[in-house]
């Protein structure tokens, strides 16, 4: 467990932005994850992946943030990938009943070739 | 019988307090005090400390001891004055004589002892005790009592030697009565006078709750410094109940290390009291285990147990207000106290009026206020059999399942502010105390989760204002318990409605989602109100085959 102070770093790739949340998933890290990804929204964009490689502890309400996106992004008709989860991650998003809404691979550039592709 | 006292090598500890108290006479000679009020917990030793100074005074000759209990004393007030009056004759002579026999011989009339008195010379004593047969024989009651209460500082003035008086449970005077229980009150302050004289220091016991009213209301205060007899130091106090096994030719199973002793926190009568039910028991060799089984022998059925109903019938009167007692005294250390108002009469089963009584009674006698480990058992014992019904052997058996899971568990507590990011500490430590028992890598992820939830649930929602969380982690070689209080609003685990991720997404409901998760983490959630707290108490049990 690092427990680093959460922060959110993400780029473009092609017509796809990638979103990396650092830290800890909690209700403040989460809104910045919303607002991240609302920019790109904004921009038009409707395929965000989010890499989960360096987040470590989560909680519920952090997770409830990922509501947001999933909704947002579901009203334009979008995607939205996740990717290198823990098992821990998965396990949880299964638990609470999230695992229908979102596609998950195992690392980005899976979901990249897909977005790209549509092809698993 | 002041000459019972333990061999002076056997008594440990007390050295200080000891040489403190044989120095009383010069300290009251020089008005720098004098009177003492030892005080310590019920057989803590405050009778044997008196008795190895009586013992002490005795032989060095310069400070004539006088020792009178009122734990057993007749406390009508004629039958008092005639046994204080020639309890301290008898061991004045034995003094002067150094002949411990003369104070022993209780049966022996005052007259007897007439010829041995002429012959010491001391004929003011006989005047003295003309003079209190005569206030018998005119049967007037006030100089009787005036008449053997001074007779210590009669006999200090007349040969100019100080007399150390020692009162043990002092308390019990205030219940000297005339013909009748409680017919005259403040009889106890007839020894202010004795009290204040300079050839007499007096060294007193009872109980802390039944003194300090008397003081204060009869000024008894003024001169009397309090002397705390703490408990035995843990080395010793394994030293004694050693020393006790080998009184009686017990030994200790090789590598027990006694730990268990460490409950009786070093109180002498308890562990005299164990080592003689393990006699009792006829145990020859004697493991960690036997001594649990030899301790609930003690708060069912042994001499602890005794000692506690014994006190505990001098507060109440019949069988009825004997169970309301219990009831009141088992609430209390399951609440860790006992709170005012009309509510206790329920507990107690009584009216209101003799609930109150019945409390303020319990509250004079300290026995309340005690945190005392030993005491709470003899009352568990107690109610698991007069209360509940269970047989001895069932009630016992509770107690010692109590401590063998307790050997085998260890317990951690850690308190949190109410802050952002605070519950990622009890992460940490969650994950620490998870290595430190082996705990499988993944899952300690999962009880990080859960108890990352249920941190935030009490800091989000409790609307606490003492902004604390309490956690107490109990780690057992079959399950670990977590117990997260927190004061503030009720949280009950009906409250928290099942909502499907489709419809929270609709409604825009994101919360609520916790205990859901710790639901599935933990084998089990439960959730309790203990007077203000929320007490969440989580369990997963741990797997030793895999
Ligand atoms: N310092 C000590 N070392 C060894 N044994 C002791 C010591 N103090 C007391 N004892 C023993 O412990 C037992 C209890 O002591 P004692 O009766 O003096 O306690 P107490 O404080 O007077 O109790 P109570 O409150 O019932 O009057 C006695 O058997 C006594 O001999
Ligand atoms: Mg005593």
């Amino acid at each position: 467990m690092k427990s680093v102070q959460f922060s959110v770093a993400s780029r473009r790739e092609g017509d796809a932005a990638i979103i990396y949340p650092k830290g800890y998933l909690n209700n403040l890290s989460g809104e910045n994850l919303v607002i991240e990804c609302g920019i790109y929204i904004g921009k038009g964009i409707t395929k965000i992946v989010v890499n989960f490689s360096e987040t470590d502890l989560i909680n519920s309400i952090g997770i409830s943030m990922l509501l947001q996106i999933i909704e947002d992004l579901k009203n334009i008709k979008g995607t939205i990938c996740c990717t290198n989860m823990s098992k821990l991650l998965r396990d949880t998003f299964e638990m609470l009943g999230l695992m229908q809404h979102m596609l998950v691979f195992p690392v980005e550039s899976d979901a990249l070739t897909y977005l790209k592709t549509g092809k698993l | 019988m002041p000459f019972n006292a333990i061999p002076a090598e056997d008594f440990l500890n007390r050295e200080p307090e000891l040489n403190y108290l044989k120095g009383l006479s010069k300290l009251k000679a020089n008005a720098l005090g004098g009177d003492v009020f030892l005080d310590g917990a019920r057989g803590m030793g405050k009778t044997e400390l008196q008795k190895q100074l009586y013992r002490i005074l005795f032989w060095e000759n310069n400070v004539v001891p006088f020792y009178y209990s009122f734990k057993t004393a007749n406390l009508k007030g004629t039958y008092f004055a005639q046994d204080y009056f020639t309890g301290f004759v008898r061991q004045y002579i034995s003094f002067v004589k150094k002949d411990p026999s003369i104070a022993n011989n209780v049966a022996e009339p005052l007259q007897r002892l007439m010829p041995t008195i002429s012959s010491l010379g001391l004929y003011w004593l006989i005047d003295c005790i003309e003079d209190f047969q005569g206030h018998v024989n005119k049967n007037d009651f006030y100089w009787q009592l005036v008449a053997a209460i001074s007779a210590p500082v009669m006999a200090a003035q007349k040969m100019g030697k100080p007399v150390i008086v020692m009162l043990d449970d002092f308390d019990e005077a205030a219940h000297l009565y005339e013909s009748s229980l409680g017919d005259a009150h403040g009889l106890i302050s007839l020894f202010g006078e004795s009290m204040r004289n300079r050839l007499c220091p007096h060294v007193i016991t009872g109980s802390a709750g039944a003194l300090e009213p008397i003081f204060t209301d009869h000024s008894l205060i003024g001169m009397t410094e309090r002397m705390r007899l703490g408990p035995l130091p843990e080395d010793l106090a394994i030293a004694l109940f050693r020393a006790h096994l080998t009184n009686l030719k017990i030994t200790c199973a090789p590598g027990v290390q006694l730990e268990f002793l460490d409950l009786l926190r070093g109180n002498p009568f308890y562990i005299k009291n164990l080592a003689k039910a393990a006699w009792k028991m006829q145990k020859n060799v004697i493991t960690e285990k036997d001594l649990i089984e030899c301790y609930s022998f003690e708060v069912s059925d042994g001499e602890t147990a005794f000692y506690w109903a014994s006190v505990f019938s001098r507060y109440v009167k019949n069988p009825a207000q004997s169970k309301a007692m219990l009831k009141l005294l088992m609430h209390a250390i399951e609440n860790g106290g006992i709170e005012d108002g009309k509510r206790l009469s329920m507990v107690s089963g009584l009216g209101e009026a003799e609930t109150e009584t019945l409390l303020n009674a319990l509250t004079t006698s300290g026995i309340m206020r005690v945190k005392d480990a030993v005491l709470h058992d003899f009352i568990h014992c107690l109610y698991m059999k007069e209360i509940e019904g269970r047989n001895v052997s069932d009630a016992r058996e509770k107690i010692e399942a109590k401590y063998i899971q307790e050997r085998e568990e260890s317990c951690f507590e850690l308190v949190i502010p109410m802050s952002s990011n605070a519950e990622l500490v009890v992460a940490k430590a969650v994950e620490q105390i998870g290595k430190n028992i082996n705990l499988d890598a993944e899952f300690l992820n999962y009880l990080q989760l859960a108890l990352i939830e249920v941190c935030i649930n009490a800091i989000e929602h409790s609307g606490s204002y003492e902004k604390k969380v309490f956690l107490k982690f109990i780690t057992r070689p079959d399950k670990l318990e977590i117990i997260v209080e927190n004061s503030g609003r009720p949280f009950s685990l009906e409250s928290i409605k099942e909502v499907p991720v489709e419809e929270k997404m609709r409604l825009g409901m994101k919360r609520g989602w916790g205990y859901k998760l710790v639901h599935k983490i933990m084998d089990s959630v439960k959730v309790e109100r203990v007077n203000d707290r929320t007490r969440v108490i989580l369990t997963k049990n741990i797997d030793n085959g895999s």
